[in-house]
């Protein structure tokens, strides 16, 4: 005898506007529907009939947990169709601000993964306190907390502010610490690691089929990972380390995560010291119209979620057609296939563990 | 790759033996004479992408469906199919990705009339 539930669209452990119908059988999960959409806002239609500069704010608030990284894969999918090179500085400048960008929200993860495994607040009110580090550092730079707006054609608004890397490093330091901390923390917590090990099992074959990307694919065992196998930016020269690992359940994914993290203080501070010296400014709008090289731009970034994909067609004053392949649509759509026969109560340790946003899934 | 929408099942099923088992995206343009659906599949092992074009007449807009070989492509299936008035052949679902939407309309294509009142697009 099943019984269907509804569970959302609005849930604290829905993280968004998700609605999950869910068909239980006494304590276990025989299917779970995602019903998405209910953060639609059709932003690959209105970005059709803006220019190209316009669309920025648009692109930023597809994820509103990594902003920065939204707005740059579109900055870059544009230089791309219009022949833009970023300048040298610039590179370095966007691997460090990504790369903050990726600890800021692997943090907000971590924090709210504790909360819905039960851990209510002590590592949510940490981890938001260092995130909020992180971007406080970022603010620096643009002058917004979250929402930036700072890329510019061929590189940046402005160029770091005076005295930026001195108090990078000494954040990255603090980061360190935190992150030593939050390992001990929680790994030492019997309820924190019993109630994701051996959890929502994703093996290396499934998970494929499946599509899933970013952490969760690499925590299957997966060696796949936009900076190492695609190179972009400093990444390359840097000599970054793809984190995988073959456990794939949640705990697996939390482990890439947090290793994810010590790898990006180690690139930002890598990146920092190997600074070039020059201008990052990118060109002003008005000069941002030239005439388009390519018709056809697709673009991939490894976003903190998973890989994202651009897929720029091209008009002189603005884009003719714009996908965004996002990477929580590609693992909310595996949730289904992941939850099926699990305790009701798992549910939401897997969906944590995806790490979904609402507002890339909907666009 | 441009090729004929008859043979896309088979052709996608033959990449697929080939290597290429990771299904990145599937993404439509409109441009306005016809319709254009891209495949992106990769081969994780070589480190390899490829892509598949059709080319759709806007009138008679129909591909078959490719989940019986990619069991991820179901969502972005429905996602291209419903953005694009795309009809997506022989799937076992045919629940639209936006609930309320009554999928009468094809919002990403070029002749959308974006004044039509909400209430006589949803169901």
């Amino acid at each position: 005898m099943s019984t269907r539930i509804n569970i959302g669209p609005v849930h604290p452990s829905t993280h968004g506007v998700l609605r999950l119908l869910v068909d239980i059988d006494g304590d276990r999960v025989e299917s779970v529907e995602p019903h998405v959409g209910l953060l639609h806002r059709g932003v690959e239609k209105l970005v059709e009939n803006r220019a190209y500069m316009q669309n920025m704010p648009y692109m930023e608030k597809l994820d509103y947990v990594a902003p920065l990284s939204y707005a740059e894969a579109y900055v870059s999918a544009v230089e791309h169709a219009l022949g833009i090179e970023v300048k040298a500085r610039a590179v370095y400048v966007r691997t460090v601000l990504l790369e903050l960008q990726r600890i800021a929200s692997h943090l907000l993860w971590l924090g709210v993964m504790a909360n819905d495994l039960g851990q209510f607040y002590t590592v949510f009110m940490w981890a938001f306190r260092d995130r909020d580090k992180v971007l406080r550092l970022m603010e620096e730079t643009s002058g917004a907390r979250m929402f930036h707006v700072s890329m510019r054609l061929g590189g940046l608004q402005h160029d770091l502010p005076k005295g930026f890397e001195d108090r990078c490093h000494e954040l990255l330091t603090y980061l360190e610490k935190q992150v030593d901390k939050y390992r001990n923390f929680l790994e030492k917590n019997s309820v924190f690691v019993e109630r994701m090990q051996g959890v929502g099992l994703l093996d290396k074959e499934r998970a494929i089929a499946l599509g899933v990307t970013g952490p969760v694919l690499r925590a299957s065992g997966v060696n796949y990972d936009v900076r190492s196998n695609n190179p972009y930016y400093a990444y390359d020269a840097l000599g970054f380390e793809p984190q995988v690992r073959s456990g794939g359940d949640c705990l697996t994914r939390y482990d890439v995560r947090m290793m994810e993290i010590e790898e990006s203080i180690r690139i930002v501070r890598e990146a920092l010291n190997a600074l070039p010296e020059g201008s990052a400014l990118g060109m002003p709008i008005r000069f941002a119209l030239q005439a388009v090289q390519e018709r056809v731009s697709v673009v991939k970034r490894e976003m903190p979620r998973g890989e994202c994909m651009m897929y720029l067609v091209a008009d002189p004053q603005q884009p003719y057609r714009l996908h965004v392949r996002s990477p929580s649509f590609a693992n909310l759509s595996a949730l289904s296939e992941i939850a099926k026969g699990c305790k009701t109560a798992d549910l939401f340790a897997i969906l944590g563990s995806l790490d979904i946003v609402m507002g890339e899934v909907d666009r | 790759m441009k090729i004929e929408r008859v043979d896309l099942a088979a052709r996608l099923n033959e990449m697929r033996k080939q290597g290429y088992t990771y299904l990145v995206g599937i993404t439509a343009v409109d441009y306005v004479n016809h319709l254009e659906i891209i495949y992106f599949v990769r081969d994780l092992a070589k480190n390899t992408e490829d892509s598949i074009n059709v080319d759709l007449d806007p009138s008679d807009a129909w591909v078959p469906t490719i989940t019986p070989h990619f069991k991820s492509a179901d969502w972005y299936e429905r996602e291209v199919g419903e953005m694009f008035g795309i009809e997506i052949r022989g799937r076992r679902t045919d629940r639209l990705l936006l609930e309320k939407w009554n999928g009468k309309a094809a919002p990403l294509r070029k002749n959308f009339n974006w004044n039509e009142p909400y209430e006589t697009m949803i169901d």
